[in-house]
């Protein structure tokens, strides 16, 4: 029996029987293979260089010395480990002091990534993962400016002195610490006890970066993680990048949709050539069981063929997948992370074993109902099988396509949600294809000659053209949604990080410098996000109330509460802030009755306080009691890279002479010498360089952007072998009917204009069943999943249609034309 | 050989029920050669889809070679045609999967025959179609795609052998060449043969007519130009 299933898969090969069920599974592993290898490369490599952001793979952070086990149990299982000690004191060179923040460090650092290490500052330097040696010290930039010092000068430090070694200039990145005001010194551990410098009561903490191979380090954390406190802290991963999270979460479900989607649809394309496969082969086997073949060895004929075709279709989409993935990683090298990571088998596996999966799903309803036809069939052409019930074949592919989507989002409840949308879409799409042919109908009855026979044509077997429309529709409106979540996808991060994205901070700029920065920064062209003064000052009190008192526990442990807070005021709302509940102030300067000012707070920061619009806020800044009453609530873009505050008063509140200035501005590295300038008149201002980790943060971005556009086109693959598969399975009516206008005397000419009108129509109606389709699911997908705000493509409503009729037409007459060409007997005999 | 006993179909349309054959009670005897005829839409090849097996009658029985193949089910009855049955199709109803060879060999392998190959050889070579065993179908002409059904109709060696207008779409010479065929392989191998059809040529040369009229037989005779033909050669 397997050698005869062999032969009939090869005789159905050549004449091209299962071709589309053959290509459609091969797209939809090769997508698999292909989407989630190189997802899962581009994930690790991303992981990898986040990595660098944190200079480990992991970090944790204690107030106390890291446990001793800890460390021998990390050891043991080899990974690589250096502990450091962190904690802030002050460098001094003469009569000049700096404030620093100190990292001793233990062994070579860091981990991932490189230290670079220059001779001046603001020059390239040499890259390195080292310690400084005993009795050196690395410096940021600032300390030497401050100090007046350079490399080989020695400062003190505690009881003893430093060398200062070399000017970090590139080095794991602190895009979390952006903030940190002390500029970082790190120095050898051996120095912490010869300075003698930690005295009980100091403020240490002890951070242990580690670093290895996934399997160890996750076992390590693994083992970790129970026996921490709430004191300590570990971090890892993404949470490197704080500001690029949501970008990456977002490219990731995109990616995840994409590649569930493309297998969807080639699940739909094998269901449908499946159909057609089987309708072929009712005669068949109504001549095998006529033979005398029993039911349950046809099942084995026909089963054998579907097994034969999945294994050679799946491995041949392995392969194809895979060569894919390394052209595209090849071909994209300068945008995706280096150094790539090689391939883990683990998602090439589950791509091959999935496309057996989606074919059993949506191909064994259809193969089973071979077997059951009667061999009465051998006399009586019209007997067909009893069809298997529709609730079974929906079911099993149902259970499919869950089955596939929690393989490959690994979410229950992504899962959940697609398929309750699916299933009503489905509904809704059915009667929306029957709708739009109806209204079809109707305006139609109008049109030309040539239209009305297209018309004739589709309404002399409505539900196989509302099938079709069905089909077509749901193939464009996937197709469409994904290009237009991509644009939008692409655009939303493009504005995000436009080009001249402030890539320096300046902080600590005292007020009496303001005007003197203004036109040092005028003189070279720099505009600045403005110039906002700040004042840092700790929340007491709310209406009246100890703040303790005033607000929940859970708020009470909330981070704005717990420290200081920077404040400002201004004028007018900044950029990247919008006014979402109350109203900004338009009398600004005048306090109330009571004299109390106007205060705006972030929304999000009042939720998890849970104030409102009209309560009162006390503040103790440097000493002094100020009070604040909210009368609006700001939505903040936090990664707009340039000043945000928490909490903005109306001017006139705060006291001008205890503010210093602070202000972002875009310098590109030509300017880069204006630094100079700036600190040799303003010693104390602090620059804080942002352009390396924009590079980065605009490098990831170009990589998601990259592996977002290649996805689509597996999408767009699998979407066109929908579009085949149903015109394919639809060619035996388009034929047999022109081939009866034919025997009836009708002229090519007359044929060819009633098949292409039909193709048309079928074009135009799937068309705006897309373009519908589509508008709706992108408008519900930027709402519930991606949060972007929803927007209508209008351009997409003509375009669409026109893409939907062309593609029908060329891809329908490109089949048939061959038919057409031929005598009519010679077309009715291989029907 | 095959007996029916009121052999009745009735199909149940919306309105009313139909009946289509009627009450048609039969005997065949082993070696007999039956044509039945009559005209379009007089139940023949309801009848013939009975006596084979592949349909079950309303009521009614019907026994081929011993089994009571009214009460078996499906698979009981495919059994029964792999064992005792060929079929020659007007359609011919050949594989277009396999070529002519594999085509033979099928029902031969049906019976886990392992010299399939050589049986249907032979089979192919006694159709004359020697030279074209690894063809397939579509590269055969009409005459010969029905030349191959019937190697393979002979092929399981049946004890019995439907014909449904096994020259219904040839042409006159080819049809002759069909029906020469057919009583040869018969004679030759001993089987009983039951053919449906239109063709007078085909009707005269079997044993026996029943006529067929609205689902009754309204005519079982022996065919008296056979009789004189056998009479003629035992002279």
């Amino acid at each position: 029996m397997r050698g005869m299933a062999w032969r009939l898969f090869k005789r159905d090969w050549q004449s091209g029987e299962v071709k589309v069920l053959f290509f459609a599974l091969m797209i939809a592993v090769m997508a698999m293979v292909a989407i989630g290898t190189i997802t899962d490369r581009t994930h690790r490599a991303m992981g990898e260089q986040s990595s660098e952001f944190l200079g480990a793979d992991y970090t944790l952070r204690s107030p106390r010395p890291i446990e001793h086990d800890w460390l021998e149990k990390g050891r043991s299982d080899g990974l690589e480990l250096t502990e450091s000690t962190g904690f802030s004191t002050v460098l001094a060179k003469g009569d000049e002091f700096q404030l620093v923040s100190v990292t001793a460090l233990g062994g070579k650092f860091p981990l991932k990534g490189e230290f670079e290490i220059a001779d001046k500052p603001f020059t390239r330097g040499q890259t390195m993962q080292a310690q400084p040696e005993q009795g050196t010290a690395w410096v940021e930039p600032r300390v030497l400016a401050v100090l007046g010092a350079e490399k080989g000068d020695t400062v003190d430090f505690g009881s003893i002195q430093l060398t200062i070694a070399g000017v970090i200039v590139g080095g794991p990145g602190q895009a979390s610490e952006m903030f940190n005001v002390a500029p970082k010194v790190y120095i050898n551990q051996a120095d912490v006890e010869r300075a003698n410098i930690i005295q009980p009561g100091s403020r240490v903490s002890y951070t242990l970066f580690i670093a290895g191979d996934i399997q160890s380090r996750e076992n390590f954390i693994d083992w970790v993680k129970p026996q921490m406190n709430k004191t300590q802290r570990l971090t890892g991963g993404k949470e490197g990048t704080p500001a690029l999270q949501a970008s990456i979460e977002r490219a990731e479900t995109f990616l995840r949709l994409a590649s569930l989607i493309s297998v969807v649809l080639a699940g739909v394309a094998i269901a449908v050539a499946a159909g057609r496969f089987s309708r072929r082969h009712y005669d068949y086997a109504a001549i095998y069981r006529c033979l005398g073949m029993q039911i349950a060895q046809v099942h084995r004929l026909y089963l054998s063929q579907l097994i034969i075709m999945g294994l050679i279709g799946s491995a041949l989409g392995v392969a194809l997948g895979l060569l894919i993935q390394q052209v595209i990683i090849v071909q994209f090298a300068d945008f995706l992370p280096k150094p790539m990571v090689p391939i883990n088998w683990a998602p090439v596996i589950a791509g091959g074993l999935s496309g057996l999966v989606v074919l059993i799903g949506f191909a064994l309803p259809a193969f089973f109902q071979i077997a059951r036809v009667s061999p009465l069939r051998v006399l009586r052409k019209e007997m067909v099988p009893q069809p298997v019930s529709s609730w079974l074949i929906y079911l099993l592919a149902i259970f499919t396509m869950a089955l596939l989507m929690w393989w490959q989002s690994g979410s229950l409840k992504l899962v959940g949600i697609l398929l309750a949308v699916a299933l009503v879409a489905f509904v809704i799409i059915r009667l929306m294809a029957w709708l739009i042919f109806k209204v079809g109908l109707w305006i139609g009855k109008r049109g030309s000659t040539a239209v009305r026979y297209g018309l004739g044509q589709l309404k002399r077997y409505p539900a196989f053209t509302i099938s079709q429309v069905t089909a077509f529709g749901l193939a464009f409106i996937i197709m469409l949604s994904t290009v237009l979540i991509r644009s939008e996808l692409l655009n939303e991060w493009q504005s995000q990080l436009p080009e001249d994205a402030p890539n320096h901070f300046l902080i600590n700029v005292q007020p009496s410098e303001v005007p003197n920065l203004e036109s040092i920064l005028a003189e070279q062209n720099v505009e600045t996000a403005g110039i906002y003064p700040m004042v840092r000052g700790r929340v007491t009190g709310l209406n009246g109330k100890p703040i303790e008192e005033a607000v929940s526990e859970e708020a009470q442990n909330d981070g704005s509460l717990r420290r200081e807070l920077n404040l400002t005021w201004v004028e007018n709302v900044p950029n990247a802030n919008t006014v979402v509940k109350g109203e900004w102030w338009n009398d600004a300067g005048q306090p109330d009755e009571d004299g109390v000012y106007q205060l705006s707070i972030d929304q999000n920061l009042a939720g998890r306080l849970g104030v409102d619009i009209g309560d009162v806020f006390e503040f103790s800044i440097g000493g002094v009691d100020v009070e604040g009453k909210i009368t609006s609530f700001r939505e903040i873009q936090w990664d707009s890279f340039q000043p945000n505050f928490f909490m903005i008063f109306e001017p006139g509140a705060l006291n001008e002479n205890m503010a210093t200035y602070i202000t972002s501005f875009y310098l590109p590295a030509e300017k880069k010498p204006t630094l100079n300038t700036i600190l040799r008149e303003m010693p104390t201002v602090t620059i804080i360089e942002l352009d390396a980790i924009m590079e980065q943060v605009q490098t990831i971005l170009d990589q998601v952007t990259a592996a977002v556009e290649f996805i689509m086109l597996f999408v767009l693959l699998a979407g066109i072998a929908v579009l085949y598969a149903v015109l394919q399975a639809s060619k035996e009516e388009r034929v047999l009917s022109s081939t009866l206008l034919k025997t009836l005397g009708a002229q090519t000419k007359f044929i060819r204009m009633t098949l292409l009108s039909e193709l048309a129509l079928l074009g135009i109606f799937s068309g705006i069943l897309g373009v519908i389709g589509g508008e709706v699911l992108v408008f519900v997908l930027y709402q519930e999943a991606l949060d972007i705000e929803p927007v209508l493509h209008p351009w997409f409503w003509l375009w669409v249609p026109l893409i939907a009729v062309a593609f029908i037409c060329l891809a329908g007459w490109w089949g048939l034309k061959s038919l057409l060409k031929q005598p009519a007997h010679q077309v009715l005999r291989q029907l | 050989m095959l007996t029916t006993n009121n052999l009745t179909k009735t199909v149940k349309l919306p309105e009313q029920s139909l009946t289509i054959l009627s009450e048609v009670s039969l005997t065949v005897n082993e070696h007999d050669s039956v044509a039945i005829v009559g005209a379009s839409g007089s139940g023949k090849s309801t009848l013939l889809s009975l006596l084979a097996g592949l349909d079950t009658p309303s009521e009614g029985e019907v026994e081929l070679a011993g089994h009571p193949i009214h009460k078996l089910s499906e698979d009981e009855r495919a059994a029964v045609r792999a064992q005792y049955v060929g079929f020659v199709f007007q359609s011919f109803h050949l594989l277009p999967g396999l070529t002519a060879l594999e085509n033979v060999m099928l029902p031969i392998e049906l019976k886990e025959d392992k010299n399939a190959q050589t049986k249907a050889k032979e089979l192919l070579e006694k159709v004359g179609l020697a030279e074209r065993l690894n063809h397939y179908p579509h590269q055969l002409s009409g005459g010969e795609q029905q030349r191959v059904a019937i190697a393979r109709a002979f092929a399981s060696e049946p004890k019995i052998l439907f014909a449904d207008e096994p020259t219904g779409n040839l042409d006159t010479a080819n049809g002759e060449k069909i029906i020469d065929l057919i009583f040869d392989l018969n004679q030759q191998l001993g089987t009983t043969l039951v053919l449906v059809t239109h063709d007078d040529r085909l009707a005269e040369r079997c044993q026996r007519l029943v006529r067929l009229e609205a689902g009754k037989v309204i005519e079982d005779s022996v065919n008296e130009s056979f009789e004189q033909a056998k009479t003629a050669e035992t002279a």
